[in-house]
């Protein structure tokens, strides 16, 4: 009987090989996750999950929107059918869009029949009118008050090279597949919307219109087209190219539901051509960001001669003309490799103010790099200009201060201080779940998590305590709320107050039942365990006793969509907005069904026969009658300085509410640029989320030749400081 | 029921092992490390041995924390006994702590100073012999604790996967004709299920609010269930070579039943072959167990392990050298040593040396 010898065990030892074999890759997919959050400053990182789970979010979004809107408008409108248009509509032959004999207006003679017909069946909604009609006493604005954000310094030319982690499944913007990092190249950070909000200031600055004005309605903006404004094939930015926004943006061919929902009918009631350069657009309420919500994009008319089932495949690997500065060409798509774009040699916004010294390298190479480290390696040999250094690691131990390319004045490492609403990194209590449906509990929790050591040890001191709910909205931000303090004195008083009077053997606090005061901490953020390790040692000294659950992110996200936690950590990117939303996650139409008021009992309290609402943002299950009616009121508020106010006092209550404890902002974002890449003097507007958003930095090509002469010799570079940190923008409070 | 006597063959393969100095060496070593593990906090804590406290003595090691405030502290949680040496030693009042060699337990975070961030190296004086990891834990009682829970871990995974092989692999063995040919193809169509993407799915929908006990009970479940089944071709083509011997048709003419036949006859003499397997199995379900917690399936956080220790060191590398290599200097290490004994197991039962042919 002779058996060889290791047979058996082989099995495992190939399991184990094959598990350790993917070291690589693991910790940083958690950090792919877009939703609920993608924490760092740099390229945001592509994959097919992201993309799927991208899809899904914006799904949700709809969902929210559709919600959102059915409450707003759904008591005077029992329900809006596709074909039925809301109550607002000219009479039937004002809608100028055919003239007697049946013609299409001279704006539209270049329509196909199906476009016009689309346009017939809305023609509430789509309407030509007579620059007669236009109201005489509008005031025009043209951003002439705002200063502009480049700096004249700025040199053109060059090749910006930069990665992205995959290469881009499609050159459609719009559609499946569509919201990739590589996006950002050819819509988000190239494009131009008719109005552009300004970056640093609450102001707005032209874009393919060059002057704007509010109706009287409050609903209503006008605005004048550029004559100038092209798209990148040479046609001119014709104003019936809005009327087809609406064409394009609606159609299912799309496959892209979130649009089709966002310029539906509901938000945007009526689209009015004066002449062939001034339009109007009404909008469904009269909101104080109004230019900003209606400054859509134009889709080139000419381009789409046809929009069939085919749009997925036809315009997979062609990009749409763009009013932007860049374009790919075909030859310099290298499938897998790299993508590479070029600057337009006369583009129509080159010397115009707010766009001039913007956009300066003649060149974006973009190659594609998979492994965040490598990519890493990369940049510090130079064949990446800009780096994020965002994450701790990266700013302290992999590029100390110290460093060599640092020292000898070939690298700079930038802190810049921005405002824009931060990341809502937080822990979310399920006010459903016992034992905190006790206020008192909750409050104990809060007082429990010791965040300021988190801050102190594990983020360095870099990063502040999160404030209120709505923080990083200025003036709508609350003034002086503060998220509560570790304290095992106030926390341990609270939980007495609860009923935990004493501790167990283990030193956890037990109530009169027997009952432990032991709750999960859900989270899908694996990378962020310290912070949970940390909070979890801390919260023993409280008698508090949590257990980490950390999942995958999709898992996570799916338990705490089904409201199955007990507290989530997670975080939700904020839009740069004017003022904070409140609805989504704290209305209690989002917590239970059924709506309204119904689900309350006479005392307040939730009906025992409420259903639990899932899918929602509500992630604490706030279910306040006066919270909801606040979040109504402010709603449908028009009045900035009433929106100010409820907001101070919606994040108050929410506070008092105790369901939400802050967790930490980023006040800059930090990056790495070798000294060839020069910014403007103050390194960015002050709403600078990416380094790459507003391209006001540009490429001296001789310094790189320089730096890499020196480089060559181990020479140090004199004048060139190695670390900056920037700190206009930096809040004082 | 299962009553096993040690037959002199055996007998003389154990005194065989013994005269084996290198595997029994590393059997006696590591045995002895893992007694030494179950009395870790004895060793490695940050709960003081005894406590002298106005004249009377406590032993916190085990048992119910004892608060702050026992030793006039102003505190309702656990006492800090380090600190409190310092104070006593401060006070010089007669009271004295008398703390373990290694005075850290693996969840605790040392932050001494504002300089604390993690990542501090070896140090003897603060007591951190192999350094601390990220969130200033000591790796050393992390080591401690991890090499406790793998090594339990693996015995109880030895133990219930011989469970299941021998159970199957005997009923296959021993009956054999159509059980053996459709039981044969279950045991082929079970073992085809990938293992790492059952543990996966099944470690995700683990309930949270399961004790880190449960947890890891589960998961040994999980892993035992989906691994049995390599053992039992080897239990079986014993059992079946066994089977066709003289003496278990003596045996059968005596009329013993079939669980007799087993579980008295066939077992011991089957035994042989399992036992040059099990120093592998241990070996394999320690590196298993380190694997997936390498990849964030295994052991629930924050419970010690030597896999997330290894993927800490990994990603800093260059920031704490002292985690990848202590991590990886005691994996290799005890994997030597089992090996060891593997080898000794097997020479000291190759049947080459005891059996005779006919």
């Amino acid at each position: 009987m002779n058996i060889p010898k290791k047979k058996h065990s082989r099995p495992f030892i190939f399991t184990a090989l094959y598990l350790l074999s993917f070291l690589g890759g693991c910790e940083d997919n958690t950090l792919k996750r877009p939703e609920p959050v993608n924490s760092s400053d740099g390229p945001i990182e592509t994959s097919p999950a992201l993309n799927k789970a991208d899809r899904a979010y914006i799904r949700e979004l709809a969902r929210e929107f559709a919600n959102e809107f059915r409450k707003e408008i759904g008591s005077s409108v029992p329900s809006i059918h596709k074909n039925q248009s809301l109550d607002i509509s000219l009479s039937e032959e004002s809608s100028g869009l055919l003239d007697e004999l049946g013609n299409a207006h001279p704006l539209l003679d270049h329509c196909t029949e199906a476009v016009l017909e689309f346009y017939l069946q809305h023609k509430d909604a789509f309407v030509i009118s007579n620059i007669d009609q236009l109201p005489k006493n509008l005031q025009w604005e043209n951003g002439s008050r705002e200063e502009e954000f480049s700096s004249p310094d700025a040199i053109r030319g060059g090749t910006w090279k930069t990665f992205m982690s995959d290469f881009p499944r499609t050159l459609r913007t719009i559609g499946p597949d569509a919201n990739g990092a590589f996006r950002r190249y050819l819509l988000d950070y190239n494009g131009v919307g008719l109005v552009m909000t300004h970056p640093n200031s609450d102001g707005y600055y032209p874009g393919l219109a060059k002057r704007w004005a509010l109706g009287e309605d409050g609903r209503t903006v006008y605005f004048q087209l550029d004559n100038d404004a092209r798209y990148s094939d040479g046609k001119p930015v014709r104003a019936s190219d809005f009327f087809f926004t609406f064409y394009f943006m609606r159609s299912k061919h799309l496959q892209a539901p979130w649009y089709n929902d966002f310029y539906g009918k509901d938000k945007f009631l009526k689209i009015t051509l004066f002449n062939e350069s001034i339009l109007s657009i009404t909008y469904h309420s009269a909101k104080p960001d109004l230019v900003e919500r209606v400054s859509i994009r134009s889709i080139p008319e000419h381009f789409y001669d046809e929009l069939g089932s085919d749009y997925l495949a036809k315009y997979q690997w062609t990009q749409e003309p763009t009013t932007g500065p860049y374009v790919v060409r075909q030859e310099d798509i290298n499938k897998g490799q790299s993508v590479a774009l070029t600057r337009l040699p006369n583009w129509w916004a080159d010397h115009k103010k707010f766009y001039r010294n913007r956009y300066n390298p003649d060149r974006i190479m973009v190659q594609v790099i998979r492994d965040p480290s490598k990519a890493f390696e990369v940049f510090l040999k130079g064949d990446i200009d800009m780096f994020s250094l965002s994450k701790t690691s990266y700013w302290y131990e992999k590029l100390p201060n110290d460093h060599d390319l640092v020292s000898n004045g070939y690298l700079t490492k930038v802190t810049f201080f921005n405002q824009v609403p931060p990341p809502t990194y937080a822990l979310r209590i399920n006010s459903s779940k016992p034992p905190f449906d006790d206020l008192n509990v909750r409050i104990g929790f809060q007082h429990a998590m010791n965040f300021e050591l988190v801050l102190e040890k594990i983020f360095r001191g870099d990063f502040e305590r999160m404030r209120t709910v709505a923080d990083g909205y200025g003036m709508r931000s609350h003034p002086t709320l503060r998220a509560r303090k570790f304290s095992v004195d106030l926390a341990t008083a609270f939980f007495a107050k609860a009923g935990y009077h004493s501790r167990g053997k283990d030193g956890i606090l037990v109530n009169d039942a027997g009952q432990r005061l032991s709750v999960e901490l859900l989270t899908g953020y694996k990378h962020l365990e310290d912070v949970l390790v940390v909070l979890r040692e801390e919260a023993k000294k409280a008698g508090l006793d949590l257990k980490l659950k950390i999942l995958e992110s999709t898992a996570a996200f799916k338990t705490a969509s089904e409201k199955n936690h007990q507290v989530v950590f997670s975080a939700f990117n904020s839009f740069v907005e004017l003022f904070p939303r409140f609805w989504e996650p704290y209305h209690s139409d989002n917590a239970y069904s059924p709506g309204g008021q119904k689900k309350f009992n006479a005392d307040g309290s939730i009906r025992s026969d409420a259903i639990v609402k899932t899918s929602t943002n509500n992630f604490t299950q706030t279910a306040v009658l006066k919270i909801d009616q606040l979040i109504d009121q402010y709603r449908v508020e028009e009045s900035l300085e009433e929106i100010t106010d409820m907001a101070h006092q919606l994040s108050k209550m929410i506070h008092d509410h105790a369901v939400y404890v802050p967790g930490w902002k980023k006040p800059w974002l930090r990056m790495g640029h070798w000294n060839w890449v020069a910014f403007p003097e103050d390194w960015g507007p002050r709403e600078t989320r990416d380094y790459e958003e507003f391209q006001v930095f540009w490429i001296d090509d001789d310094k790189r030749l320089r730096i890499d002469g020196a480089r060559k010799s181990g020479q140090k570079i004199e004048g060139l400081s190695g670390v900056r940190v920037y700190e206009k923008h930096r809040n004082k409070l | 029921m299962i009553k096993m006597q040690l037959n002199p063959l055996i007998q003389r393969k154990l005194i065989r092992f013994r005269s084996l100095r290198r595997g029994y060496w590393a059997f006696l070593f590591l045995f002895l490390a893992f007694l030494l593990s179950l009395g870790a906090e004895l060793l490695v804590n940050k709960r003081a041995l005894i406590v002298c406290y106005e004249g009377e003595y406590f032993f916190p090691s085990y048992g119910a924390q004892i608060p702050g405030e026992q030793f006039g502290l102003n505190y309702g949680y656990e006492t800090n006994y380090r600190e409190l040496k310092q104070i006593f030693h401060d006070q010089a009042g007669g009271n004295w702590v008398l703390l373990p060699p290694i005075p850290y337990d693996p969840y605790e975070m040392d932050y001494r100073d504002t300089d604390s961030t993690g990542f501090s190296a070896p140090d003897w004086k603060t007591r951190h012999i192999l350094g601390t990891d990220k969130t200033e834990r000591d790796v050393l009682a992390r080591l401690v604790y991890g090499f406790r829970i793998a090594f339990t871990f693996a015995l109880g995974y030895l133990f219930l996967t011989y469970l299941l092989a021998i159970a199957a692999g005997s009923i296959l063995g021993y009956f054999g004709g159509k059980a053996d040919m459709f039981g044969l193809r279950l045991v082929e169509i079970w073992s085809n299920v990938p293992f790492l993407y059952m543990v996966i799915i099944l470690a995700s929908v683990m309930p949270g609010w399961w004790g880190s006990g449960w947890q890891i009970s589960a998961l040994l479940m999980i892993m035992v269930l989906f691994s049995w089944t390599g053992m039992t071709y080897y239990v079986r083509s014993a059992v079946y070579k066994e089977k066709a011997k003289d003496y278990i048709a003596s045996a059968e003419v005596i009329g013993a039943g079939p669980c007799r036949i087993i579980f008295r006859h066939l077992l011991p003499n089957v035994i042989s072959t399992l036992v040059t397997f099990a120093p592998f199995t241990v070996a394999a379900a320690i590196s298993s167990i380190t694997a997936l917690d390498f990849l964030g399936y295994g052991l629930p956080a924050p419970t010690p392990s030597w896999g997330e220790l290894l993927k800490q060191g990994v990603n800093n590398l260059r920031v704490a050298p002292w985690i990848v290599a202590s991590a990886a200097g005691a994996l290799v290490l005890t994997l030597t040593l089992v090996t060891f004994v593997g080898e000794a197991v097997r020479e000291a039962f190759d049947p080459k040396k005891f059996s005779t042919y006919q």
